[in-house]
Order: structure tokens, then C-alpha cells, then sequence
């Protein structure tokens, strides 16, 4: 009984951790429907700066949140600009074709400068506390992992407040729902397709560099992730912030449950066949807006 | 025109082969085995993905249970590949409308998901199911064939004529669905597929019993993927779960298609003629050398894959060909 009670917790904290990781595919695919095969990779380029800047300038991965997220929002506004400005005019199945030539370079450009060996971050903050262990009510809570989960859940209520709350993020919301009506009052839909895509990068860079302190890093990091995002974004009902923070510790409990029974190689595939549970009971998902 | 262009094709299609086999050569045979895989595998994704307009990303799976069923049969019971294809055939097609049923509640992305879900939950079960040999899988082991009527006969092809023994099975594979699919695409069954793409509703207003017709096409799609399944295993000599549920066996053909032109019956034929061969000379020349293992190829391949995209997001077939190629002036 402990044990599963202790799985629950230690699912809940890598949960917040998955939410930070899909709500940048909650903004690009569900709010504005556009699809990215390469948010993964994104990812990895955010744990790529992350250990890169521990590495070269002795940079504390969390403090290179900052730079960053910057240099990734850049980057998504240049993606989105260059070249998902332009598939958007095509079928939806283009942007799958385009994303995935995306994934290539990105993925190889970092074989070729970093080659494609497993890194690890072993100075950081985090990994210093590593030992150390909050125990409450019987149960152990890992410090690194609670801080990473706790920073994960401010970042969240940031950009929560951010889409819900603003008249910039009610612009945005206004975009993915009717394009030419947000053209009609003054919002200007290109733009916000860039700012979104820069805001969804940015987002799951700053994941990335937080995971840098409790997975290595090497360029194919990314698809696992990638796939698990989706699963997160579709269960959370497209576009909801709190539905995927919800789908997130969802996937959190029911990887780390999965674990205590079954052998880890199942620990997606129930994910997966709650995703099938939940969508054939609810079709729109766990707080579907639409 | 098109007709012309269709003989020309299929007569380089048939002779490609022979003077590279007089000459000794028999990588560009390979090349040439692997486009026309994947253009029989986009063909079949073309049925769900283009004209039911439904996101597919799951059919590899259907590749595995035709590479394992027909591998199955022969290691177990010692059953020959020609053999072997009809009833793997018919197995991904009868699994998938059983699969497929239930998730045709789910409409779009959902349903997208949904596929993934399956490939997701089948790669444990490939990896750790002992009866089908778990994470080794299974090898097919080859028995000695005296003569190409006995080779052709079997599907094993061994020896200096191999590669374009696999070729022409690919060929004859890849012409069969291509002709059974051009046959579909102008039956009332292409036309339900494609009223169900275009409007959901309207489709179910006439009467087109939405779901049903999805599970048909997504059968059509997997028994296609399971063909080329049952020609891969006996070409590679052996199925474990790493290799033939490898998510390149959806991605390939949903590119090649995407290229070529989707929900059109040659677009996946154009992709792949197109696709596998510059990834495949660029990892023969970029990826060995001084570069090799840097992804240089990749690198180089993707950054096509983005141009092509950003330069034609409707496929080339979607280009003003005909007016090109008409002979005559073109008067606008």
C-alpha cells in the first residue's frame, strides 16, 4: 500500500515535469492546430543549452533558463516565419512532412557538432541535492525532483495566467478560434501563429533544461517525449492549460504505477491504453473546450 | 500523355535492373527494392490518409503482423511466402477492423492518437511475447532453391541474384495493389471514402455509414502494409519488433505521399521515386568518409524534405504539368 501511495507521489512530481514538456504543444497544436513533429526536438536543443552552457562557462542549468528561452522563442518566431507560414497553405499533412525534415536537421545538426554520445549534467543544484529527502506522512519526497516539479508549477501558473488571463492571450485564443473574426478587430493572425510558435519553443526549452538534471542528453532524446506530449495534449482536451496539466500528472501516476506491476517496457503502453479507456468514454477529452 | 508516360515508366521499371545486373552491381537493385516498398506502402496509405482523409499514424503495426504472420507460418509450420501472404494478408486486415471499429468514435486528432495508441502498446507486447520470439524475434532461415522458377516460386532469393530477385517480387507486389487500387479509387467505395473527407455530415446524410467505411479503408491500408510486410521479412531473413515496428514505416510513405501529391493514386509512386533515392545516395556519399556518423546526410535530406515543403505544400503532382508538357502552343 505504501508502495503504490509512494508511486503516486513520485508519478505526480515527474508529472509536473511532463506538463511543462506537452504545454508548449498545448499552445502550437492545440490552441492554433498546427503540427510540430519536432517539438521533441526542441526539447533536446533546450537540454543541449543547458549542459552546453554547464559545460563551456560553468553555467547553473537553471539560471540558463533564461538565455535559453530567449534564443528558443527567437527561434520558433524564425521556424514559424521561414517555413510554417508558408506550409500552412497546404494540406494539414504537409505541416507533418515539413516538421519532419525539421527533425533531421535539428537532430543531426547536433550529431555532427556534439556527436551523438550520452551527456549528463553532474554539477548542477539539483543533482547536488540529490540525497537529500523530505519524508512526510511516511512517504519520501526526493528534493530535486520536488523543487524541479514545484518551479515547473509556477512557470505554469505564469503562462495559465498568461492565455486566460491577458488580452494578449484572449488574442490568441481569439486567432485559433476564428481567424478572419480576430483579423476583423484588429489582431493580426500572422503574428500571433509567430508568437505562438516562439512561446511553444521557448516552453519546451525551458523544460529541457530542467530534465537536463534527471535524464542524459544525447541528439534522439527527443521522440519518446514527443510522443508522450501528444498523448498529453490530446487527453487534456486540446488548448486547455489546466487539461494538460491535469493529463500530465495523469501520465505521471500511471507510468510510475504501471512500474510497480509490470515490467518499465509497458510503462507508455498504459499510458496509451488509458488515452483509448478515457477517449472512448469521453470523447472530448478530460476537460475538452470545444 | 499519360498513357505514354505510363508505359514509358513501366518499361523502365521492368529493364532497370539488367544492365546493372550484367555489370555486377547490385546496390542500385536494392535502392530500387526499398522505393518500390515504400511506394507500395504510401499506395495503401494513400486509401486512409488521402481520400478517407483520416490521420494514420499507426500502420506499421499492420506491416509487423504481416512480416510475423508469414513468418510464423514458415518457421512453424513450414508454409511458403506466396502462401504465407494471402493469410497474413488477411489477418492485419480482419485485426485492424477489430481495432479500428472502436476508434472510429474518435474524430481528427483524436483519432490520430488513437493510432499511435495501438503502435504504442503493441511495441511491449512484440518486444516480450516469447511465442513470437520476444526482442529477438524470429529468423527465417533459407533452404536451398535450385533455379529462379523454384526462387520465384518460394520468395528466397539467394546469391548474386538476390537483389533483383526481391526487385521484381517488389514489382510484381507494387503493380498488383497499384492496379487493385486505381480499381478502388473509381468504385463507390473511393467515392464514400472521399464524400467522408470532404464532409462527415453530409456523407452520413445520404446515407454513408461513416464509420464502416473507415474501418474498410483503413483495412485496405493495412492488408496493403501487410503485404509489404510478408516481402520485407523474407528479404531481411528475419522479424524482431525493433525493425518491423519501426516508425519509419509510417513516416516514409506518409512523406512520399505528402510529396507526390495526397489523395492522388501516383502521388506516393512520384514521393518515393523521388525520396528514397536522395536518401539513399546521400547517406552513401555524405555518410562515409571522413564525415561518417555525423549525420552530415541527414542533415542535407532534411533540409530538402523543408524546401520541397515550403516551395510546393500541395505535393508536385499538384504543379501545372500537363500545361508543360502538352504539345502545342498553350493558349491561356
Amino acid at each position: 500500500m505504501t508502495e503504490l501511495a509512494q508511486a503516486v507521489v513520485n508519478g505526480l512530481q515527474m508529472g509536473f515535469l511532463y506538463a511543462l514538456v506537452a504545454v508548449g504543444l498545448t499552445i502550437i497544436w492545440g490552441l492554433m492546430e498546427m503540427i510540430n513533429f519536432a517539438h521533441g526536438e526542441f526539447l533536446m536543443l533546450g537540454m543541449f543549452g543547458a549542459w552546453w552552457l554547464g559545460a563551456a562557462f560553468g553555467l547553473e542549468p537553471l539560471l540558463a533558463i533564461v538565455p535559453i528561452a530567449l534564443v528558443m522563442y527567437a527561434f520558433g518566431v524564425l521556424v514559424y516565419r521561414h517555413l510554417m507560414r508558408r506550409v500552412q497553405g497546404g494540406d494539414p499533412f504537409t505541416q507533418i512532412f515539413a516538421t519532419i525534415g525539421l527533425l533531421f536537421l535539428l537532430q543531426n545538426a547536433v550529431v555532427a557538432g556534439f556527436t551523438s554520445d550520452y551527456r549528463f549534467v553532474n554539477d548542477s543544484l539539483l543533482v547536488r541535492l540529490g540525497g537529500a529527502k523530505l519524508a512526510l506522512l511516511g512517504l519520501t519526497f526526493a528534493m530535486p525532483l520536488l523543487l524541479a516539479a514545484g518551479l515547473a508549477l509556477l512557470l505554469f501558473l505564469a503562462l495559465y495566467l498568461l492565455i486566460e488571463r491577458t488580452e494578449f492571450g484572449l488574442a490568441l485564443q481569439a486567432t485559433s478560434e476564428d481567424r478572419d473574426a480576430a483579423r476583423l478587430v484588429g489582431i493580426r493572425p500572422q503574428r500571433m501563429f509567430a508568437v505562438a510558435w516562439g512561446l511553444g519553443a521557448a516552453l519546451v526549452a525551458v523544460a529541457g533544461a530542467i530534465l537536463v538534471n534527471f535524464f542524459s542528453v544525447y541528439p534522439q532524446v527527443g521522440l519518446q517525449f514527443t510522443v508522450l506530449a501528444y498523448a498529453i495534449v490530446a487527453l487534456g482536451g486540446f488548448g486547455s492549460i489546466l487539461g494538460t496539466l491535469l493529463a500530465a500528472l495523469l501520465v505521471g501516476v500511471i507510468q510510475s504505477v504501471t512500474v510497480v506491476y509490470l515490467p518499465p517496457a509497458f510503462k507508455d503502453a498504459f499510458v496509451f491504453a488509458s488515452y483509448l479507456l478515457i477517449g472512448l468514454v469521453r470523447p472530448q477529452g478530460l476537460s475538452g473546450r470545444f | 500523355m499519360a498513357r505514354i508516360a505510363l508505359v514509358i515508366g513501366a518499361i523502365a521499371a521492368i529493364v532497370y535492373p539488367i544492365p546493372l545486373q550484367l555489370q555486377g552491381t547490385t546496390y542500385y537493385q536494392t535502392v530500387g527494392f526499398l522505393v518500390l516498398v515504400n511506394a507500395m506502402l504510401g499506395v495503401g496509405w494513400n486509401v486512409i490518409g488521402g481520400w478517407a482523409g483520416q490521420f494514420d499514424f499507426g500502420p506499421q503495426v499492420f506491416f509487423a503482423v504481416g512480416a510475423y504472420t508469414s513468418a510464423l507460418l514458415y518457421v512453424k509450420l513450414g508454409v511458403d511466402a506466396w502462401l504465407g501472404l494471402p493469410v497474413a494478408v488477411a489477418a492485419a486486415a480482419l485485426i485492424c477492423a477489430v481495432l479500428t471499429y472502436p476508434l472510429t468514435r474518435l474524430r481528427g486528432h483524436y483519432f490520430a492518437i488513437s493510432t499511435v495508441a495501438i503502435w504504442m502498446i503493441a511495441q511491449p507486447i512484440g518486444a516480450t511475447w516469447e511465442f513470437i520470439g520476444a526482442a529477438q524475434g524470429l529468423f527465417i532461415p533459407v533452404k536451398p532453391r535450385t533455379g529462379v522458377v523454384a526462387s520465384a516460386l518460394s520468395l528466397q532469393f539467394s546469391g548474386p541474384t538476390k537483389a533483383m530477385g526481391y526487385y521484381y517480387a517488389a514489382l510484381v507486389l507494387f503493380a498488383f495493389t497499384l492496379a487493385l487500387m486505381a480499381v478502388v479509387e473509381r468504385s463507390k467505395l473511393g467515392y464514400y471514402f472521399r464524400a467522408i473527407r470532404d464532409d462527415q455530415e453530409a456523407a452520413e446524410g445520404i446515407g454513408i455509414d461513416s464509420r464502416l467505411y473507415k474501418v474498410i479503408a483503413r483495412s485496405i491500408t493495412a492488408a496493403v502494409f501487410a503485404a509489404a510486410g510478408v516481402l520485407y521479412a523474407f528479404w531481411a531473413l528475419s522479424v524482431f519488433p525493433e525493425q518491423v515496428l519501426e516508425l519509419n514505416w509510417s513516416t516514409l510513405p506518409i512523406m512520399a505521399t505528402v510529396v507526390g501529391g495526397i489523395g492522388r493514386l501516383w502521388g506516393p509512386v512520384l514521393g518515393a521515386v523521388i525520396l528514397i533515392p536522395i536518401s539513399q545516395i546521400m547517406s552513401t556519399t555524405l555518410g562515409t568518409g571522413p564525415l561518417a556518423g555525423r549525420g552530415i546526410d541527414l542533415i542535407v535530406y532534411g533540409l530538402i524534405i523543408i524546401v520541397i515543403a515550403a516551395f510546393r505544400p500541395t505535393g508536385l503532382l499538384s504543379l501545372p504539368w500537363s500545361r508543360w508538357f502538352r504539345p502545342g502552343p498553350a493558349t491561356a
